[in-house]
């Protein structure tokens, strides 16, 4: 049933889109306190570190912003790219370039197929990407054996991850290139368009008659393929596939993704800022050794950013009963 | 102008779609399907385990399968009122983490001195609840979707867990605590007695209590819950205090068995007890289900498992079964309600 | 004698809309007081001002001699006030009793716990009120509609053990799905309930208005225009004053009427079905030709209408597009197929309210605009601001969000969103000018015209008879999903409003 009115709603359609400057003027002070602590911090080794640690959290959250901006979710990419690093290195060391693709294409319709279901299905993404959560950790714990597999040396499918390029860490420059794509489609290709009009008014545009299953369908692909060239990064930085290489990366992708002023209630927000949130996350967790804060609260303050970042972008307005 | 219809923030009038009633009913009509469903999926499951292994359908084997299912089941009854609303609750594992943490520090152990006996139990429970108030009132008051604010807080609790934890694991001394776990009532571990009571008094909150009631009617229509005048967000916050609770018992049922405060010892148990609510027929946009519906979906999970085992399949294969059995079992109960112009998020 | 409730200068505005403006009326104690009038004439409204759903803008409610202010239904039950919902209130899920005591205090739920054999005893007490047989621990989800509406009824009922003083029940089109049996219960119960209680009552069928009224007010744009006593008057005064006489010739445009191609056909119904909905519509519509469809409230109008775009399955019938049979599975084939669909609901459906306005203008056409796969910006360009100008958007660029501008422009966007979709044959309109003030109305007439000119094929739904009549070229009458009148010719042998009534209703 709709809802009905309720006067308190008035108020509640203020919003403030972070997007703009704010995001970014948080970066600068970010790395202005850790520099104040750290002056090496802005040295050409460290800002290396900062761009391996931030690869592959970049690109897991290029490939979730479409979803976010759609006003989905996707909780499987960390436990699909743990799944991907598995069945690379064993790809990679039989076949190359070719285990390689082979293991992107997989990942790819893998997103797809989750879309689809989440679409066609009309089940909250959510709950979908839960199920796949627990598939994709179920058959890399099989596939692995619960064990880390090492990369056989020399694997120059992976190993150019490592290389830099005009001083970059490769691994970097290839997320940088991806978010460019993306951030191209997402400008370019009708399916730009629909996103934000889907995320922002889904009934407006069925009615006006967008694709809707189309438009899913790819958003979750993009997802799919980032989780595997994010196991690619981490494969490439490791040397080795394990079931559990990136669980931890769940949560600072989606609050990169946030932090950067994307909405998580849809349509509001860009790839570009992604690049602004991604890289406040890398600082916020080198800083924090940096200025001595014990890694361990790592996780405490990710959980507080993404709540305080989501109170301060979701549009309420549009969430008339919020769940 | 009808009830239905919506004014928008800025005051303009947007009347409601007019769904016919005939639809529209089908569509609240629960179907038995979906009510038998679990039952159905339990009679199959444990008829094709029994003809596939011998020791299946023997004594020894259910009461593993009774304490398999205790701590999930308490996570399901709590996740249970939060879902009936409407909301979800992803911060257990959290939960569970910082409880088991805490509470091995001030029961008898082996790196300090405290020794607080039943004041460290209702420490853990309260733990529990306190988790769940914050998340209950950061929905709520911040009015945020409780997805966000309960994988922060999941989070959150992970980390507190890992910042309390001391340089080594506290093993639990106290021997009345242990006993939990290692004593047996009914040839079963006691904390089996401890679920099945959870659930009673679930099962007994949600058909006889305002709480209970008012819970399925949030979950069945919050506005017009609102306009009749009930304080919907005390309720949906009283039902984030009970998820809460319920998780730092289940923390603390979890460090009876471990016999060491761990942090991770919630770890993989948020993904079965969602999964067992949703299989058991209680619906994710609430106001239909209950407590011995979850109690079905952790006894079908529990049977898969165990039978899954008996069989020679790994515990790795029947995570990935259990992932693809959730979406499978979504998709089905909410074949019908398909339609044309549903956002569905 | 004092009245019960005086209303004063009760005012509610939605956005540029005055819904209600400064209406004052009286109602006396122990009376029934009818009020009629259009779709969109703030009987609604003002029902739900009343019943505490929505709050005036300006103006005062005084009760039994002392102001009063009506913050939520909940309160307007603690101060004797109680509405029957048209589109229903109560919860779904939860059972026939606890409906009828919800948010009340009551023996049967003291303490927070639920004594159930007691609650049913209470309810079943309630219910018997209506003499109905409703089991009290039945689910409301499983009753059937008119089941509901005597559970919605008894709720109301439940007040009269709760307030000491005179009750105010307002009852809100409580009889359009209700059999004969069941209205002559309905009515006994509001005869016997008039001993203490004031009665308001909207209707649509003046027979019942003026069977049950003791005196009856008329509305029209927001105003109360008339009070009659129900004894001293008839249907057709009442009709008269409800559609006013007050139409001008040239406001429809009549001279931007141009003659239609009547050898084709452009949309084609036949025997169309949608469960629940409608059943067995046929009717056609010639390219250029306006065809407006006539009905109230469950005529099922609307409902055809999300049918010929794609929006609403339907269950039997044929839909031809120039001849050709079609079905549509979404929106999206309508789009693809050329119907373009102006929902009622513009900010719900008809907009993106937070992009822009060209974004907005192209959406429907997008895969229209590409060049290689990829958006060509200069051609979207182009064809937003050649729409811009045509329709006279008053906006200071395309690039603003649609939601800045005011709700005439805002229509002439969505408008214009189904005008530049280059192989629109069929435009469905489903109340264009709803909430829109009378200079946009005019606008909005007058962008419809020209799109007919061009030889597409219109069909209009509209709130007033009056808009129906002035724009169509034929019309269409539904009654309880329906067709119960046709005329074909509609400038050159016109109906009388009266005539489009009584088969309406």
């Amino acid at each position: 049933m709709s809802p009905v009115n309720i006067s308190r709603r008035k108020g509640a359609s203020q919003r403030l889109d972070i997007g703009g400057y704010l995001p970014a003027v948080l970066l600068v002070v970010l790395v202005g306190l850790v520099v104040a602590r750290d002056p090496a911090f802005l040295g050409v080794a460290s800002l290396r570190s900062v761009a391996v640690q931030a690869a592959p959290i970049l690109l897991l959250a290029v490939g979730l912003t479409p979803v976010i901006l759609l006003g989905g979710i996707d909780l499987s990419v960390a436990a699909l790219t743990s799944l991907c690093s598995v069945l690379l290195v064993s790809w990679a060391n039989q076949a190359g370039i070719t285990g390689v693709a082979g293991v992107v294409a997989l990942a790819t319709a893998a997103g797809a197929v989750v879309g689809v279901v989440h679409s066609v299905a009309q089940v909250p993404s959510f709950i979908v990407t839960l199920g796949a959560l627990g598939l994709y950790s179920g058959l890399s714990l099989e596939a692995s054996d619960a064990t880390n597999t090492p990369l056989a040396e020399g694997s120059p499918a992976i190993s150019w991850v490592n290389d830099y390029f005009a001083g970059i860490p490769a691994g970097f420059v290839f997320g940088l290139i991806v978010l460019a794509i993306v951030g191209l489609m997402v400008r370019f290709l009708p399916w730009g368009r629909y996103l934000y009009a889907m995320g922002s008014a889904e009934p407006a545009a069925l009615m006006s008659g967008v694709p809707k299953i189309r438009v899913r369908a790819a958003a979750f692909a993009l997802t799919g393929m980032t989780s595997a060239m994010a196991a690619i990064v981490l494969v490439g930085r490791t040397s080795f596939g394990s079931p559990t290489l990136a669980s931890g990366l769940l949560l600072p992708a989606i609050a990169a993704v946030v932090v950067g002023g994307t909405a998580i209630s849809g349509g509001v927000g860009g790839v570009g800022r992604t690049l602004v949130g991604v890289l406040t996350v890398t600082v916020v967790q080198i800083g924090m050794v940096v200025i001595g804060i014990d890694p361990v609260l790592q996780n405490v303050i990710f959980g507080a950013v993404i709540i305080v970042a989501v109170a301060l972008t979701i549009d309420r307005a549009k969430l008339s009963v919020i769940k | 102008m009808t009830l239905n219809d919506t004014i928008t923030p800025d005051g303009e009038h947007v009347p409601a779609v007019r769904v016919p009633h005939a639809r529209r009913m089908s569509r609240l009509l629960p179907g038995r399907i979906d009510q038998l469903a679990p039952v159905i999926m339990l009679v199959v499951l444990t008829a094709a385990f029994s003809m596939l292994n011998d020791q299946f359908m023997t004594a020894d084997n259910w009461r593993t399968i009774a304490n398999q299912a205790a701590i999930p089941m308490v996570l399901a009854v709590g996740l249970t009122f939060v879902i009936l609303t409407g909301s979800i609750d992803l911060s257990a594992e959290g939960v569970m983490a910082s409880t088991s943490i805490c509470v091995s520090l001030m029961l008898a152990n082996s790196l300090n001195s405290n020794d607080l006996g039943l004041v460290a139990v209702a420490g853990g429970i309260a733990i529990g609840a306190v988790f769940g108030l914050v998340n209950g009132l950061l929905y709520t008051r911040l009015r945020l979707p409780s997805l966000i604010v309960t994988l922060g807080t999941w989070f959150i609790g992970l980390g507190i867990a890992s910042y309390v934890f001391p340089d080594q694991q506290p093993v639990v001394r106290d021997r009345s605590f242990r006993s939990w776990a290692l004593g047996e009532w009914f040839g079963v571990s006691r904390l089996v007695t401890i679920a099945v009571l959870v659930v009673v008094a679930g099962a007994v909150l949600l058909r006889y209590t305002r709480i209970g009631r008012h819970v399925y009617g949030i979950g069945g229509a919050e506005d017009l819950m609102r306009l009749a005048g009930i304080r919907v967000d005390t309720y949906k916050t009283l039902a984030f205090v009970i998820a809460g609770a319920l998780a730092g018992l289940a923390g603390l049922m979890a460090t009876a068995q471990l016999g060491v405060g761990n942090a991770n010892a919630g770890a993989d148990r948020l993904f079965p007890a969602l999964s067992a609510v949703v299989l058991g027929g209680t619906h994710l946009a609430g106001g239909r289900g209950g407590v011995l519906q979850s109690v079905l979906g952790v006894l079908v999970l529990v049977v898969l498992g165990n039978g899954m085992i008996l069989s020679g399949v790994g515990p790795y294969v029947q995570q990935a079964v259990v992932g693809a059995v959730i979406i499978v079992a979504v998709v089905a109960t909410g074949w019908g309600a398909r339609d044309r112009l549903r956002v569905v998020k | 004698m004092s009245p019960l409730l005086s209303i004063e200068g009760l005012t509610k505005r939605y956005g540029r809309t005055v819904a209600l403006d400064e209406v004052d009326l009286e109602i006396r104690p122990n009376e029934v007081v009818g009020l009629i009038g259009q779709n969109g004439a703030g009987k609604s409204t003002l029902l739900k001002l009343l019943a505490g759903v929505q709050q005036p803008d300006s103006g005062r409610l005084v009760m039994r001699g002392s102001p009063i202010k009506v913050r939520n239904p909940a309160h307007a039950a603690e101060q004797g006030i109680g509405m029957v919902f048209q589109e229903q209130s109560l919860v779904p899920n939860l059972t026939v009793a606890e409906n009828i005591f919800l948010g009340r205090p009551n023996p049967g739920t003291a303490g927070g716990v639920y004594k159930w054999r007691r609650l049913n005893a209470l309810a079943r007490e309630q219910l018997e009120k209506t003499g109905s047989e409703i089991s009290p621990s039945a689910l409301v989800q499983r009753l059937s509609f008119a089941d509901r509406q005597m559970v919605e009824l008894t709720k109301v009922l439940a007040l009269e053990e709760r307030t000491d003083g005179d009750l105010l029940i307002l009852f809100d089109e409580p009889t359009s799905v209700l059999s004969a049996a069941e209205i002559e219960t309905l009515f006994a119960q509001i005869r016997r309930l008039k001993r203490r209680a004031s009665i308001v009552f909207v209707s649509h069928r003046m027979d019942e208005v003026l069977a049950i009224s003791d005196r009856i007010y008329v509305m029209r744009d927001g105003r109360r225009v008339a009070e009659r006593d129900a004894a001293a008057c008839d249907e057709n005064e009442l009709y008269s004053l409800m559609v006013g006489e007050n139409r001008a010739e040239d406001y429809f445009l009549d001279a931007d009427r141009k003659p239609y191609d009547r050898s084709a056909t452009a949309l084609e119904v036949e025997g169309l079905t949608a469960e629940g909905s409608f059943s067995d519509v046929t009717f056609s519509v010639c390219p250029g030709q306006i065809v407006g469809v006539a009905g109230v409230i469950g005529s099922g109008r609307e409902a055809l209408c999300r049918a010929l775009f794609g929006a609403l399955p339907t269950a039997a019938g044929r839909v031809r597009l120039r001849g050709e049979e079609v079905t549509m599975a979404s929106p999206r084939d309508g789009v693809r197929l050329g119907v373009g669909y102006l929902p009622a609901e513009r900010k719900h459906e008809g907009m993106v309210a937070e992009r822009s306005i060209s974004e907005n203008l192209v959406l429907a056409s997008t895969p229209a605009l590409t060049r290689a796969g990829l958006l060509s910006w200069a051609r979207e360009s182009d064809l937003v601001e050649g729409w811009i100008e045509r329709l006279g958007v008053k906006a200071p660029s395309a690039r603003v969000k649609i939601s800045q501008l005011s709700g005439g422009n805002q229509q002439k966007v969505v408008l214009a969103k189904w005008l530049a979709l280059p192989h629109l044959r069929v435009l469905v309109l489903d109340h264009p000018t709803r909430g829109l003030d009378l200079k946009a109305k005019t606008d909005v007439y007058k962008h419809v015209r020209a799109a007919a000119a061009r030889g597409v094929a219109i069909v209009l739904l509209s709130d007033t008879l009056e808009e129906l009549l002035g724009l169509s070229d034929e019309i269409v009458v539904m009654r309880d999903g329906r067709v119960t009148g046709h005329f074909p010719d509609v400038p050159d042998t016109p109906p009388s409003s009266e005539e489009l009534v009584k088969l309406m209703v």
